[in-house]
């Protein structure tokens, strides 16, 4: 009789709980999906993979969903997931993407206006860059982190995350400036 | 702030709000023209970063879950169905182990004796129609009784023997030595020893109709004579 009775009660709790939980992934993936699939865009330089990954990384965040104490903190921690997962890509598959991908960005629009045709060629100056100065820059401006906490999630001083992204800036600025480059690069 | 110093914090975030970089840019008209190029050149960048998202996606994430989350379900039923199963399975075992296993009547004699010394010291005097109507109650003794008196009986109870219900009396013998009966249901799996004995007591054991019996006393009361008073009176 007692045994019933203790266990419906934890039954109970135990479905409320799931469905906090769930409520609460729910509302994690809807805000924040979008902004996890193009930093894994701009990681991996590949649509699908890209989606792979965020798949990935957001099945992992379910699985330790409880961890997340801190609701703020969300996105840094997605992408700390999504870094570590990408990093296990590369350990899985022993072929080399970095030479593949800056080149081979896909095209994810067609360039029919001279505008889109600006932002083609801008994707792929970001595309080009390496990605010890593209990583931080992702994460001011997709992630919108300071340079504190980008220096925090890259395990890097902040002085060292400053130079990476006035170095970023300075090459893209140079690239925009210099129009024969352009002329170049756009064939 | 010098130029240097102000141009690597323009590149690093031209969007910085210090005081010191507010103040430097009102000061100069041209690193305040560098600043707002700056930030053009990041809503450009941040409007490349912007590819479009596949519209599935947010659903695609969150079905990959729930399917996951259900195997994970499954997997876990399987787990606790496959322990429920083994579990019993150990239980089923061990029960029919424990009721197989040889019962060494003498030794638990000897034991039960040290065990319940309250009944060496208990002095009633109980009539045998009592005594029958506890035989009575234990099963595969129902025919059993005495049909007479046999000597004083001190004391009376149910006892256990590894599972088997069985009676213990105290009684005595024609010198008044305090001796203790067991009367066990006889079956299969009771080893019963002629003779025992260990530094305190010695002990007998033989058979009636449907029972073990089992003696023990000190080591000068006279068994024997109880022995032969019980045959005589228990059928």
């Amino acid at each position: 009789m007692f045994e019933i009775l203790r266990k419906k009660k934890t039954d109970a709790t135990v479905l409320s709980d799931m469905v906090n939980k769930q409520r609460r992934y729910d509302s994690l993936v809807r805000a924040l999906h979008t902004d996890i699939f193009r930093y894994a865009f701009w990681l991996c330089g590949d649509k699908h993979v890209a989606e792979d990954i965020t798949q990935e990384t957001f099945l992992r965040a379910w699985r330790s969903l409880d961890s997340l104490n801190d609701d703020k903190a969300a996105k840094a921690w997605l992408i700390t997931i999504l870094r570590r997962e990408n990093a296990r890509r590369f350990e899985r598959k022993q072929f080399d993407y970095s030479d593949v991908e800056q080149e081979q960005l896909e095209d994810v629009f067609s360039s029919s206006t001279e505008d889109e045709t600006e932002q083609y060629w801008l994707r792929r100056q970001i595309a080009k860059l390496d990605i010890e100065y593209r990583e931080p820059l992702l994460l001011q401006l997709i992630g919108g982190f300071s340079g504190d906490e980008i220096a925090d999630m890259l395990a890097l001083n902040r002085n060292t995350v400053m130079t990476r992204l006035f170095r970023a800036r300075n090459q893209l600025k140079d690239a925009l400036d210099t129009p024969e480059v352009r002329g170049q690069s756009n064939g | 702030m010098d130029d240097l110093q102000f141009r690597r914090q323009a590149y690093g975030d031209p969007n910085n709000q210090s005081h010191d970089f507010l103040q430097h840019m009102a000061n100069h008209p041209d690193d305040a023209k560098l600043v707002k190029d700056l930030k053009s050149l990041d809503n450009q960048l941040t409007q490349a970063l912007n590819i479009p998202v596949p519209e599935d996606l947010a659903e695609k994430l969150l079905l990959r879950q729930q399917l996951n989350q259900h195997q994970q379900t499954q997997k876990r039923t399987r787990y606790l169905m496959a322990m429920a199963a083994s579990i019993a399975f150990i239980v089923g075992v061990s029960f029919s182990m424990l009721r197989f296993t040889p019962i060494d009547l003498s030794e638990h004699a000897l034991a039960h004796v040290y065990h319940e010394t309250k009944a060496l010291q208990i002095e009633q005097d109980i009539g045998f129609n009592d005594v029958n109507f506890k035989l009575a109650n234990m099963s595969g003794l129902q025919q059993s009784k005495f049909i007479q008196q046999p000597g004083r009986v001190f004391y009376t109870a149910y006892c256990d023997f590894q599972g088997v219900k069985s009676l213990h009396l105290v009684m005595q013998d024609e010198n008044g030595q305090k001796v203790t009966l067991f009367i066990v249901p006889a079956e299969e799996r009771l080893k019963l020893d002629s003779v025992f004995a260990d530094a305190k007591y010695k002990g007998q054991g033989f058979q009636s109709a449907d029972a073990y019996m089992l003696l023990v006393g000190e080591q000068h009361s006279d068994l024997n004579y109880v022995k032969r008073e019980i045959e005589q009176t228990f059928i």
